[in-house]
């Protein structure tokens, strides 16, 4: 209240400035109109509304903190980044296989294609990008050596090439292999969705549980980007 | 009003070093401009919190969780013009909260309290919230042309867990097909992410639009990697001796192999 003392006639003028100008067809007319040969009230509202007080700076004014826009902006909604389409280890043999973005099947499981295709999980990062870009493809699939046949043996120092759908390419390096009883898969790092980019390879290994017609273990290659 | 000041500066100190500890509690809250073409300043007590607060500008009040806001008043920008007398306001202690100055149904400007659903979604999903906080009647919000969340009044929202994807999302009046009131826009529902659509403004003065937050963080992991579903055979060296087994394989097993691949 204190802050109210001042000005009141000069302040109500404006304050209807300020309220008129608030409509954009007020504010238009009002540009409008500067060559009206005599001063009408309108041509106040073309003026920016000044300070009739100066409200004393609150200490909670410390304790917030602007945080952005919440504006639409349709670039926020556009998915435009380059995506997978190939993959080459050359240390295990793997030349150009096909890359395609798979998601999650009902059940909860990540989607794989069949023997032939290694499977990008559409919701993490892309080879690269921040966080971890998910690739899994078979040890096995319907009898057929898939992709991944022999990820268990590649080397930490192996190049990993990713090519992109706009034609460029992304070199990684393995920098650790792991193996873990499915139960025990650390999913919070295999999916993680910020942190540095890494690049996460995984098949299966270990036993093979008939019954299950399932592998008992993981076998994980984690590659980083080289020449970045 | 006095007193409860009193309190806050006399707190002011703790409050500030214990500040990053408090960022890191369950409290959530943000404060969003949700009316088009109105500056204004945010008093509590006589007092200015921010000023020339445009439209969908957020402010995190996430510290001032637990306190009341004596006296809270949003004014035009610069001037004495109450445009929000909101009284005493208390701010929840915990929890995830939006809170929005917006216009109501007849287009008065007003404060609304939103608790953000933050329960966690499924591998593959997001969360798509919508609230109608703008002056324009009952709304019905399609997804890709399918009526998605019908009969939305202001204040009230709507909100379903769907497929990670990008919609194409248009606001026609209830039960209607057009006019289109807002849209088509894209809108990209993320995976693990929930995403608050605001409709806002007015219908009436020709500036229906939407504000948008999202809350990250919520998503699951798969539950599996299935990778192999038959056994490779065990013992046996790697490359062309494995390219010979599989020549061994259609020699010895072709009938085999044509009797599986006919099932």
């Amino acid at each position: 209240m204190r802050h109210r003392i001042a000005i009141l006639g000069l302040a109500t003028g404006l304050l209807l400035a300020a309220c008129s100008s608030a409509s954009p067809e007020a504010k238009d007319a009002a540009v409008s109109t500067p060559t009206s040969t005599e001063p009408t009230t309108t041509s106040i509202a073309a003026v920016d509304p000044t300070p009739t007080t100066t409200p004393a700076r609150s200490p909670l004014a410390e304790l917030v903190t602007p945080v952005g826009s919440a504006q639409y902006d349709p670039a926020d909604h556009i998915d435009d980044r380059p995506l997978p389409t190939s993959i080459t280890i050359e240390g295990i043999g793997i030349t150009a296989a096909p890359v395609v973005d798979v998601g999650v099947k009902d059940n909860g499981d990540m989607e794989i294609p069949g023997a032939d295709g290694v499977g990008w999980y559409r919701f993490n990062a892309t080879p690269g990008e921040p966080g971890s870009a998910v690739l899994a493809a078979h040890i096995s699939f319907d009898g057929q050596p898939g992709v991944f046949r022999y990820l268990d043996e590649a080397s930490v120092g192996d190049r990993v090439v990713i090519q992109f759908d706009d034609g460029t390419t992304s070199e990684f390096e393995i920098i650790e292999l792991d193996q873990y009883d499915k139960q025990e898969l650390p999913t919070d790092r295999v999916f993680a969705k910020t942190g540095d980019p890494v690049l996460t390879l995984i098949t299966c290994g270990g036993d093979f549980n008939r019954s299950l017609r399932s592998y008992e273990d993981n076998v994980v290659a984690y590659a980083i980007p080289i020449g970045v | 009003m006095k007193k409860l000041i009193a309190v806050f500066a006399a707190t002011l100190m703790t409050l500030a070093i214990a500040a990053p500890a408090m960022a890191q509690s369950e409290a959530r809250i943000h404060l969003i401009h949700g009316i088009p073409d109105t500056p204004v300043d945010v008093i509590v007590d006589g007092e200015a919190v921010f000023t020339d607060f445009n439209f969908g500008d957020t402010q995190d009040l996430s510290s001032l969780a637990g306190a009341t806001l004596v006296g809270l008043q949003v004014v035009l920008a610069g001037t004495d013009t109450v445009a929000i007398d909101a009284g005493d306001v208390d701010l929840p202690a915990s929890g995830n909260y939006s809170i929005t100055a917006n216009l109501d149904a007849v287009g008065t400007p007003t404060i609304t309290v939103f608790a953000n659903d933050t329960a966690a979604i499924d591998a593959g999903s997001g969360r798509l919230q919508v609230r109608h906080t703008a002056a324009a009647p009952a709304v019905d919000v399609k997804a890709d042309g399918a009526v998605a969340f019908s009969n939305l009044s202001n204040p009230n929202e709507a909100k379903a867990d769907l497929p990670a994807a990008t919609y194409s999302v248009e606001v026609v009046p209830t039960g209607a097909d057009e006019p289109v009131v807002i849209g088509p826009a894209d809108i990209a529902v993320k995976d693990g992410e929930s995403l608050i659509v605001y409709a806002v403004g007015s219908l009436e003065g020709g500036s229906l639009t939407v504000l948008t937050e999202s809350i990250t963080g919520l998503g699951a992991a798969p539950e599996a990697v299935p990778t192999g579903n038959s056994p490779v055979e065990s013992g046996i060296p790697l490359g062309m001796v494995a390219g010979m087994l599989v020549i061994a394989t259609i020699a010895v097993g072709g009938g085999l192999t044509l009797a599986r691949r006919s099932n």
